[in-house]
């Protein structure tokens, strides 16, 4: 039986407690709670129940050979253990979070990679004094006035002087 | 438009030559070709030095070698007298009235040059100050976001305690189930192994308390009238006895 248990990892909370992000705080503390409570509730049950006296119950049962068939009975007795149904749930669940997070940190990584290149961009650009109006149009493609679309000056909407 | 911006300064309202040492003039080329030249050289702080608001410098330093400090003053003077003598020039009412509206024109720009200047260049620095604070904006955003995707990331490295936590919490579970069974069994054993020993112990008192009360019972039945009476009067007697016994020892 002693097999069996499986070693419990030890759970650093302070360090877990730090990487939850502010929109699932609330889960988080109802598992640490949970947690809590059920590792108080293992505490408070002795590991092993008091063994019973029975060369007391010997003497002290009348009828011949009571104690001594309960003994037997009691040392043959194997209890069911109960069956464990969540660890392989728990194991595809992790499985499928280790895939999605790998996922999004290679997204991440992409988007890192993008902010990246338009901060060297914005890094290596040229200072606006020392800009054309040219320079800044391809610099800010946005700055651009569309003299196609308002061929008379000021080239955009008097709304948007 | 800053290029136009900076001719217009440099010549009419900047040109006052009253400022430190002066700067060559940037020759700038003039865009002629299709690409940009970027970046354009920077702007010249000073315009070029001017002597008498109009004549450049490069002349009096042209002249310098040959003719000395005063030879562009005496070529000026001498082409003025030869203008004014031979008539090239007339002098007519148009002249004076040039001459006072150069006067005027003269102090105007002496006045509120320099106001006017600051006043454009103000314009424009608020335009490229503009320009700067987006730029800036746009690059701290940028790190900021790049800060938080490394955040994100890190948060990520936590998700194998999410699961530990649940798996001990099921082992748990599981040991203390198991535990509280093995109690649940003793108990019950204990249980009936005493409820037998209690009820021995219960028969062999009410055994007892009955063969007491039976004893008890019997010896009463078996006194009978008669030795009742004898005994009652020996009982008598002796106290008589001891009666008198006592009076005498008393009178004595």
């Amino acid at each position: 039986m002693a097999g069996r248990r499986a070693a419990l990892k030890a759970v650093d909370w302070v360090a877990f407690s730090e990487r939850v992000p502010a929109n699932q705080r609330g889960a988080f503390n109802a598992l640490k709670a949970r947690s809590d409570a059920i590792v108080a509730r293992l505490a408070s049950v002795p590991e092993a129940p008091a063994p019973i006296d029975w060369s007391y119950y010997r003497h002290a049962v009348a009828r011949p050979g009571m104690a001594e068939d309960f003994e037997r009975k009691f040392g043959a007795l194997r209890i069911p253990e109960a069956v464990d149904t969540q660890t392989t749930a728990i194991d595809t669940r992790e499985a499928e979070a280790e895939a999605s997070a790998r996922a999004y940190a290679t997204e991440s990584e992409d988007r890192v990679a993008r902010y990246r290149a338009e901060l060297e961009k914005f890094r290596n650009m040229i200072p606006f004094d020392r800009m054309t109006i040219g320079d800044l149009n391809d610099a800010f493609p946005e700055t651009t006035l569309d003299k196609v679309k308002h061929p008379y000056w000021p080239h955009k909407a008097i709304a948007d002087l | 438009m800053l290029p136009r911006l900076v001719f217009i300064s440099a010549n009419a309202l900047k040109g006052h030559g009253h400022f430190g040492a002066g700067l060559v003039q940037a020759s700038r080329s003039l865009h002629t070709t299709s690409q940009s030249l970027a970046p354009v050289p920077p702007l010249p702080e000073k315009g070029g030095k001017v002597r008498h608001g109009i004549v450049p410098e490069e002349l009096f330093q042209f002249l310098y070698p040959k003719s000395g400090v005063t030879g562009p003053y005496m070529l000026g003077t001498g082409l003025l007298v030869y203008m004014l003598s031979k008539e090239i020039y007339v002098i007519n009412p148009e002249t004076f009235a040039a001459a006072a509206t150069g006067a005027v024109i003269i102090y105007g720009v002496k006045k509120f040059g320099p106001g006017v200047a600051a006043f454009a260049d103000k314009l424009n620095e608020e335009k490229v100050a503009k320009a700067q604070e987006v730029k800036d904006l746009a690059m701290a955003s940028l790190a900021r976001a790049i800060e938080d995707e490394k955040k994100e990331q890190w948060r990520l490295e936590g998700r194998s305690m999410l699961f530990d936590a649940k798996r001990n919490n099921v082992a748990m579970l599981l040991e203390t189930e198991r535990r509280e069974r093995r109690h649940t069994v003793t108990n019950e054993v204990k249980k009936r192994l005493d409820h037998q020993v209690a009820l021995q112990n219960l028969h062999r008192r009410m055994e007892q308390e009955h063969m007491v009360n039976w004893v008890e019972e019997n010896v009463i039945g078996s006194i009978s009238p008669e030795q009742e009476k004898e005994s009652i009067a020996k009982c008598i007697a002796d106290l008589k006895a001891l009666a008198t016994a006592t009076r005498a020892k008393a009178t004595a």
